[in-house]
């Protein structure tokens, strides 16, 4: 198989990849760029473990061809505290109203109610269920999670 | 009363792998790289039940990949659980059998440079089976003349013939049952079913291997017990201990999935020996969801009770359905049994347990370990015989429950301990008035598509599996706890942190015996190598077990550093004290009532090394010699749509009874996860078997096996949890257990207020909604 070129621009480093067209972002991002903090949970998109923001929007990793984002602004987990460490509110929150358990869904978690806050500064508990309801957690029941969104929600 | 007097314990402080954790920093087995590492992929049968007659791996060896099969592989058996004492361990497995048991079990494997070229390889190996009947029901397996998935297998060392595919059977009896339900004015009798529960935490399982040049190996895997893991690849593979080095590893939730030395680390160790080569194995979810799941029941059980509501006598007969190869149905027997005898007290009581093997993925511990099943049966009961008695259900269980003086079964008949902390009544009580349990009506008075409901249960799980005498369970802990020349600490466990808080405890409790601010105590990386024994993380054990012997390390390295600093200040040493001092951030060393006597910690740490005294360190090996119960309470509202069958839970009350709370708010997040879980096994969740191929229905993906997700859980606001004021006088700072208790209760408590809402007593979970209609159809009052 033909290995592709493809330019990420991932956490705001430029990145050149040489990569085969059945590879998905989800490997990419972690073996390739070697960013870990996004996860594998499930490899069929059916609990957003594996979350990226990629121009702005949330994505499934692992349903996503890297060929098909070739170009494309990414923002993993990595990526959301200030360079010097500073860490974003909703990462505050997090540890704040214990929304972190084994930590495994943690940085889907963060990135889909990011995504949220981003679009509606100020949701109501019920549209913070239901923007993240794509992501699993098997540890919190939940409650943690969206009264961490719901502390950043305005 | 003594809470008042800790700066550490109960709290709240950010968990010291918060950090890490939200920002994609922690490293989990499946982030763990090495140099030239090699991809594994295991071959697993699509069949249920066959002998593999031959397998040819010449295309795979030719793409590059190593490849291993039975041939490969030591004929050793054994049993992946290595809790109980080995005498009583059942081993029927190897590292890659010739014969396979059940769909999705793995019988070769390969390692390649890519995880693509690994899978390109695998899918190339040609394999000859001889296919031999299959078997899923377990009444069925037990049938003369039924298919035999193992003419024997070994008990310890000891080899065990196994007939109509019992896997084992144990008996429980105390007084005389049949005298006891004579006396009874009331006899009820119901069977119980529970479903296939499967784990579904987030990290599947997954291990690194790295062979060594010394002929021993290195092991990242996801386990709750780097020891015992340790101990079975050295037994397997012949290696001496001091070359096995497996390290602890954040693990992406467990709930039981991992209190064994998973298959796919042995598969993975002997790639790696024979590729010598370091070798990664990171199951997908299908495999996951074919490698284990929760014991399923058939409970048929039966009550002899008083007019007044004195329970006579109790029986509960067990099959459990353990699939193709027994990992702990014996002490899971056992310990049905004991959670059945520790709910209730009966003056004659009997208990019968039956564990089949099926072709089926194997049944292991998940959360509660049979506990969720035994309560789901006798909590249910409790409340149909309150019904018939005309009694308040929460009077009925405060007139019989187990409690304080009272003996308690921690982990079956041999592991048996006094009750001396309890907070039942406590717990019942106000949950009643918060949950406003007054305003409950019958049934029979609700009308209208959505009907409400209601209901109660309680329960219990053991605090670690200690006892006055060893009995067939393993319960050991140690712990090494060193003051830094700062005033910090370090200490050291094999304990395991599942995402619970169980390591930040371990902190608060060094923090507090210290003296010295929790920030200042760190918490060491362990491996093998450098930690003492600790038997496992499960069973509610860690706070209650592991934290005791963190307690004895701490307060042994304090007595180190309160004599070198008498030494210093010239006083005795059991006058002084220690307290964390915000202006310097560390602990300070005084004499009360003086005001020159006072040195910081890090000045006497440092100052004793100087002067070459010595070093403030501590190591405890440590086995409690009781297993307290850790009490809790569900109250649950739901609301039933009669036209869908569907149910929503809408309130909430969870409670527990776990002594002194040490992380508050990493409790109360137990107790919201657990109720989610515990509504799981109620309404959601069991993984069924197509007959015909012995394959998942929901074919191992998260679209066909549901659990709860955000929006299924009741709003923030709607479900409150609180804490009985206990003090275990037996546990570190009067703490036990939280863990698997809190989804104890919960599965109960669900169908008690299904009948509360539409008068259907649903004795069968999941209490999905086509079983919901096809009851509501008899239902003369509701519109169809």
């Amino acid at each position: 198989m033909k290995k592709y070129t493809i330019h990420l621009t991932v956490n705001g480093e430029k990145h050149t990849l040489e990569v085969y067209p059945n590879a998905l972002l989800l490997n990419v991002i972690r073996e390739d760029i070697g960013l870990t903090g996004t996860k594998y949970a499930c490899g069929t998109g059916q609990c957003g473990a594996c979350t990226v923001e990629v121009n702005g929007e949330p994505v499934l990793g692992c349903m996503t061809l890297a060929v098909a984002v070739d170009g494309a602004e990414i923002k993993t987990i990595e990526g959301l505290a200030q360079p010097d460490g500073t860490l974003d509110p909703l990462q505050e929150a997090f540890l704040d109203t214990n929304a972190v358990q084994c930590g495994f869904c943690t940085s889907g978690m963060i990135l889909i109610g990011k995504d949220l806050l981003n679009k509606n500064p100020s949701p109501s508990e019920s549209e913070i269920r239901n923007h993240i309801k794509g992501n699993l957690c098997r540890c919190t029941g939940y409650n943690g999670i969206t009264r961490a969104i719901l502390k950043c929600s305005k | 009363m003594e809470q008042n007097k800790f700066h550490a314990i109960g709290r709240i402080a950010r968990r010291k792998d918060g950090i890490a954790k939200v920002t994609g920093r922690e490293v989990y087995s499946s982030d763990v790289t090495l140099p030239h590492l090699l991809f594994a992929r295991v071959l697993r049968s699509p069949i249920p039940h066959a002998r593999i007659k031959s397998i040819n791996t010449r295309e795979a060896e030719k793409m590059g990949a190593v490849c291993i099969t039975s041939e490969d592989t030591p004929d050793i058996k054994y049993n992946e659980r290595q809790v109980s004492i080995p005498e009583k361990t059942y081993r029927d497995r190897v590292v890659l059998p010739d014969k396979v048991r059940h769909v999705g079990e793995g019988f070769a494997a390969v390692a390649a440079k890519t995880e693509s070229l690994a899978e390109k390889a695998m899918r190339s190996i040609e394999v000859e089976y001889e296919k031999l009947p299959a078997i899923f029901d377990p009444y069925e397996a037990m049938r003369s003349g039924s298919p035999q998935l193992y003419d024997e297998i070994c008990l310890g060392d000891t080899k065990l013939p196994i007939e109509s595919n019992i896997a084992c059977h144990r008996e429980v009896g105390e007084g005389d049952v049949e005298h006891g339900f004579k006396e009874a004015d009331l006899v009820v009798e119901k069977e119980f079913r529970t479903g296939r529960v499967y784990h579904a935490q987030m990290e599947t399982k997954s291990v690194v291997c790295r062979p060594e040049p010394d002929g021993g190996i290195s092991v990242w895997p996801t386990t709750q017990s780097i020891h015992n893991t340790r101990q079975l690849l050295g037994r397997i593979f012949s290696i001496s201990l001091n070359k096995l080095n497996v390290h602890r590893v954040p693990i992406g939730g467990s709930f039981g999935s991992s209190i064994q030395m998973n298959t796919c680390i042995p598969i993975c160790v002997a790639l790696a020996l024979k590729a010598q080569k370091p070798v990664k194995l990171v199951l997908s979810r299908e495999e996951d969801m074919y490698d284990h799941c929760k014991y399923p029941v058939i409970i048929q059980l039966k009550y002899g009770v008083k007019k007044d509501g004195t329970i006579t006598a109790g029986e509960l007969k067990t099959i459990v359905d353990i699939g193709g190869h027994n990992i702990q149905a014996y002490p899971l027997l056992g310990c049905m049994a004991g959670w059945f005898v520790s709910l209730y007290r009966m003056p004659h009581l009997q208990f019968d347990g039956t564990a089949v093997y099926t072709n089926k993925a194997p049944g292991c511990a998940m959360q509660g370990y049979g506990n969720p099943q035994v309560s789901f049966a006798v909590e249910s009961m409790i409340d149909i015989i309150a019904e018939e008695l005309g009694m308040d259900p929460i009077a009925l269980r405060l007139k019989n429950y187990v409690g304080l003086g009272e003996t308690f079964w921690g982990q079956g008949p041999t592991v048996r301990s006094v009750i001396r902390s309890c907070g039942v009544e406590e717990m019942l009580l106000k949950g009643k008035d918060m949950i406003e349990w007054d305003q409950r009506v019958s049934p029979d008075k609700k009308t209208g598509r959505y009907r409400k409901g209601v209901g109660v249960a309680r329960g219990f799980h053991t605090s670690g599996t200690g006892a006055p005498t060893p009995g067939e369970v393993i319960d050991y802990s140690t712990a090494m706890v060193k003051v830094n020349e700062d005033g910090s600490a370090d200490f050291s466990t094999a304990l395991m942190c599942h995402g619970g808080g169980t390591l930040e405890a371990g902190a608060k409790i060094v923090a507090e015996e210290l003296g010295i601010p929790i920030d200042k105590v760190g918490i060491s990386p362990a491996d093998t190598r450098s930690t003492g024994y600790d038997v496992c993380t499960h069973a509610t054990r860690g706070i209650y077990c592991g934290g005791a012997s963190i307690q004895r390390a701490a307060k042994e390295a304090k007595a180190k550093l309160l004599k070198f600093a008498s030494r210093l200040l010239d006083v005795n040493p059991e006058a002084l004290k220690i307290q964390p001092r915000e202006e310097s951030d560390q602990g300070h060393i005084f004499l009360p009532g003086s005001l020159e006597k006072h040195i910081p910690v890090g000045e006497v740490a440092k100052m004793a090394q100087y002067k070459g005294w010595g070093t403030a360190i501590g190591v405890a090996s440590h086995r409690q010699v009781n297993c307290p119960p850790c009490f809790v309470t569900n109250f649950i509202e739901v609301e039933v749509d009669t036209y869908t069958g569907e149910i929503k839970t809408t309130r909430a009350v969870a409670a527990v009874d776990c002594g002194t709370p040490i992380n508050p708010d990493l409790a109360a997040g137990q107790l919201e996860g657990g109720l989610c879980r515990g509504i799981g096994l109620a309404l959601l969740e069991s993984t069924d078997y197509d007959p015909e191929t012995g394959r998942l229905t929901c074919g191992g993906t998260f679209i066909d096996y549901k659990f709860y997700t955000p929006v299924d859980m009741p709003p923030v606001d709607k479900v409150k949890t609180f804490f009985a004021d206990t003090y275990e006088s037996s546990g570190p700072f009067g703490a036990k257990g939280v863990g698997e208790a809190a989804n104890n209760a919960t599965a109960a408590a669900v169908v008690n207020a299904i009948y509360n809402a539409i008068g259907i007593r649903f004795a069968e979970a999941p209490v999905t909604p086509e079983r919901v209609l096809k009851a509501l159809q008899n239902q003369p009052d509701v519109e169809k």
